[in-house]
């Protein structure tokens, strides 16, 4: 190959410039035209791996865990991202995101949300049904104080600095998870939360608003008899094409280390606007609306750190072909093999979620290892970002895969020290971080230990906070060094063909 | 002498004008238009300007970040994403008076200011800028609160500037600290006697308990109160109070209590247990907010700022 590449450049030297450029530009527009005229996107970019965090703040040391991702889908230049990162400058002020105005490669900090100084829980996502070319954001935020409250709130402009509105508040929740769909006559926002006000502790509850906010309903989803309630993740997925899905844990017995608990999946064909949303898939085994994947996973819980410096007890995904409603992806965690503390596994249903694979996907049981994240590209390709604790280490994958992982590429964004820095509070990295796909890019964010050192960052990565890759140090940039801390990393990869 | 003389009279125009700029200028100009011209004329638009001392120390707690620096351009804004407008200009820095650690701000660095009167600055005027924090990216963009013409004279209290570490960064301003003293029945000086866990009693529903990852897993501190300083007098000299032992995010903020810990305590009625559904309890509080424990060391500060809010 080095031959064939010097013989080419030898050839290039000594033909006649002035003829040959000219002429290979023509040739080169016309092959760029021909394949774009066949549908085939430009040559994919490269993998980019970028710290959240501003040059403006590099004084900064906080545990920015627990990221979330949100992209303009028609303007996917820009991006909102957050984290558990403070107000910077205000006990009092608003608990700032990330925004990203030129598709990830600058951010900056923006105090927006209704939360004073930090969440302790926020997750985001942006539809396009209205107007908006830096809008619309909606939020689902926890607001710790006396007591914890969830706002539902929305942006119509990330880049401005006026305070989301506020659309809805309510207590006794955890846990919301946003997704969001764009229609004409106003989107669609789909919040999964874990709802300690529904009746007979069936707590899985998606919170619908087909207004844009205006108005929600809060629908619970678990028909079955819970252990007084079910697991915190309740996780829903939204196709093109209206086909909502969600996943949560149906605890069936918890003894306060270990859930036992189905892998429920429920699905709505029309966007969750009919009267009884939620309720057309049910499993063979009891004719109760929610397909069981699996049934009595033994989940272990532990709020303090039991990986590394990790919790664990509630982490789940689910993604759906946005092209093709009836492929859906299902991941979670549980006690896997003896001696292993947490394992992931991937499974996939083809039929609308009816039926699903008995066995995980090929190469997909991922042992010690956390915070998934699944997300089904375009052109089918699955791609799975986790978390795993090797050797002392956290590493963080995505893996792709167009054939259901019997053939897959695997790609480690980061492979940091587990050990440092000590943790402030828990989650250490977060209860979970997220991916989703783009035209030909998967996008996401995770956490990591920050040690400015490229032997952490396989695939490269670009700090925009001051540090010294040689002497692997932070600095404030007046030069005074900075305690290496958690921070919120931004990605992009290429899909796979 | 004659040009600075006509420029502060132009100056002393445009504040007369404008009954004295919404910024500091109008809190603290309260000499005569004549005499603030004279002053501008003898000693310069600096020390014109300069305001009382607790006038601009008051100006300086609610700031977050202070600095003095030289206007660069109008209209305009020193990185991409700040939102360019008529109020935002673009300042030169030539010192930081006061900053969060955990921004980074230095001399030289062009910061972007949403001014509240935009025609108050030309390019070149030298200014002490009092803002609050308003969009970070590739550069610092701040809000004004107050400025005054030149560079502050006499040094403000500077809070937690230039520390590049992570202690002190969750300080409370004064105004923050008298916020939360408001917001408090009781603010005591005490000593804690003892710590115990503290279940919730099940509710009478019959509705099982929550398991959540922000549990806050109650404890009970007993402090014995040697002085209240805010509040009524506390029956037995003892109070119970509930916190959250956790180190969950949610509760990262919360006071943790040791025994025999000394401080001064800013307590609420309990109202966020659960435990206040069968009624009120005597002498039981939560110590819930940043802040509401604060080391003795801070008691002058405290007393003053309950004596002068």
């Amino acid at each position: 190959m080095k031959a064939v590449a010097s013989s080419r450049l030898r050839f290039l030297a000594s033909a006649h410039l002035t003829l040959f450029l000219p002429a290979l530009a023509v040739f080169l527009t016309m092959m760029a035209g021909l394949l774009v005229a066949r549908g085939q996107s430009p040559a994919p970019p490269s993998i980019t791996v970028v710290d959240l965090i501003p040059a403006s703040l590099s004084g900064e040391s906080n545990q920015d865990s627990e990221p979330f991702l949100a992209i303009q889908n028609q303007n996917p230049q820009v991006m909102v991202a957050s984290a558990f990162t403070p107000n910077p400058f205000s006990m009092t002020g608003n608990a700032p995101v990330y925004v990203s105005q030129d598709g990830g490669k600058t951010w900056t900090l923006n105090a927006i949300t209704p939360v004073q100084r930090m969440t302790c829980d926020i997750t985001h996502a942006m539809a396009t049904g209205e107007n908006h070319p830096r809008g619309d954001l909606h939020a689902g935020t926890l607001a710790c104080a006396t007591g914890i409250t969830l706002d539902e709130s929305e942006s119509n402009d990330v880049s401005l600095t006026t305070t989301m509105n506020v659309q809805s508040t309510r207590g006794n929740v955890d846990q919301p998870f946003v997704r969001a769909l764009g229609v004409a006559s106003g989107d669609r926002i789909y919040v999964g939360v874990n709802d300690f006000s529904q009746a007979n502790g069936r707590t899985a509850t998606i919170d619908v608003s087909v207004d844009g906010g205006a108005t929600y309903k809060s629908i619970p989803i678990e028909s079955r008899k819970t252990a007084g309630q079910d697991g915190p993740s309740v996780r829903p997925a939204v196709a093109n094409d209206g086909t909502v899905y969600a996943a949560f844990f149906g605890w069936r017995k918890f003894d306060g280390k270990t859930a036992t608990s189905d892998v429920v999946v429920v699905r709505d064909d029309a966007a969750a606007t009919g009267a009884n949303p939620f309720q057309v898939l049910k499993d063979r085994s009891d004719k109760l609306p929610g397909a069981i994947v699996v049934k009595n996973a033994q989940i272990p819980w532990s709020n303090a750190p039991a990986m590394g410096q990790e919790r664990i007890g509630s982490t789940l995904s689910i993604a759906v072909d946005p092209n093709h409603s009836g492929t859906v992806y299902v991941s979670w965690a549980d006690k896997g093999s003896k001696g292993d503390i947490y394992t992931l596994h991937v499974r996939s249903s083809a039929d609308r979620g009816v039926t699903w694979s008995k066995t995980d996907l090929p190469r997909t049981t991922i042992h010690n290892a956390t915070n998934v994240a699944l997300a089904v590209a375009n052109n089918g390709v699955v791609g799975f970002l986790y978390q795993q604790l090797s050797n002392g280490r956290w590493v963080t994958h995505i893996v792709q895969s167009h054939d259901g992982f019997t053939t897959s590429q695997d790609r480690v964004l980061a492979t940091v020290p587990a050990d440092q820095p000590v943790g402030q509070f828990l989650p250490y990295l977060g209860d979970y971080d997220y991916l989703l796909s783009v035209s030909n890019e998967f996008r996401g964010v995770f956490c990591a230990n920050n040690t400015p050192d490229f032997a952490n960052f396989p695939q490269g990565v670009t700090y925009q906070r001051a540090a010294d890759f040689n002497a692997k140090t932070l600095n404030d940039g007046s030069g005074n060094p900075v305690p290496i801390s958690i921070d919120p990393f931004y990605f992009s990869v290429p899909v796979i063909p | 002498m004659r040009r600075a003389y006509t420029e502060a009279q132009e100056k002393c125009a445009k504040v007369q004008e404008k009954e004295v700029h919404v910024k500091i200028s109008s809190l603290f100009l309260r000499v005569s238009f004549g005499g603030a011209c004279l002053l501008l004329a003898l000693c310069g638009c600096a020390k014109a300007a300069a305001p009382q001392a607790t006038d601009r120390a008051a100006l300086a707690s609610k700031s977050s970040i202070i600095f003095s620096g030289t206007v660069s351009q109008l209209a305009g804004a020193s990185f991409a994403d700040v939102p360019k407008s008529a109020q935002t200009i673009v300042v030169k820095v030539d010192s930081v008076a006061k900053k969060p650690a955990a921004v980074s701000l230095k001399k030289g660095d062009r910061v972007t200011v949403e001014v509240k009167d935009p025609s108050a600055f030309q390019e070149g005027t030298h200014a002490t800028f009092y803002t609050d924090g308003w969009i970070f990216g590739a550069g610092v963009a701040v809000k004004e609160l107050g400025h005054e013409l030149g560079t502050v004279v006499a040094p403000v209290r500077v809070t937690n500037a230039e520390k590049p570490s992570a202690q002190g960064k969750d300080e409370l301003s004064d105004q923050e600290l008298i916020e939360r003293m408001k917001a408090s029945d009781f603010v005591v000086v005490g000593r804690v006697m003892d710590v115990r866990k503290w279940n919730a009693p099940k509710p009478k529903s019959g509705a099982p308990s929550r398991v959540t990852e922000h549990d806050p897993d109650w404890h009970e501190a007993v402090v014995e109160v040697q002085s209240v300083l805010k509040g009524g007098k506390v029956k037995g000299n003892k109070v119970i109070v509930r916190f959250p032992n956790r180190n969950d995010v949610a509760w990262v903020n919360s006071p943790k209590f040791a025994k025999n810990q000394r401080g001064i305590f800013c307590l609420n009625r309990d109202q966020s247990t659960g435990a206040s559904a069968g009624g009120q309890q005597a002498n039981v509080y939560t110590c819930l907010g940043h802040g509401d424990a604060l080391p003795i060391s801070e008691e002058a500060r405290v007393r003053a700022l309950l004596k002068n809010p």
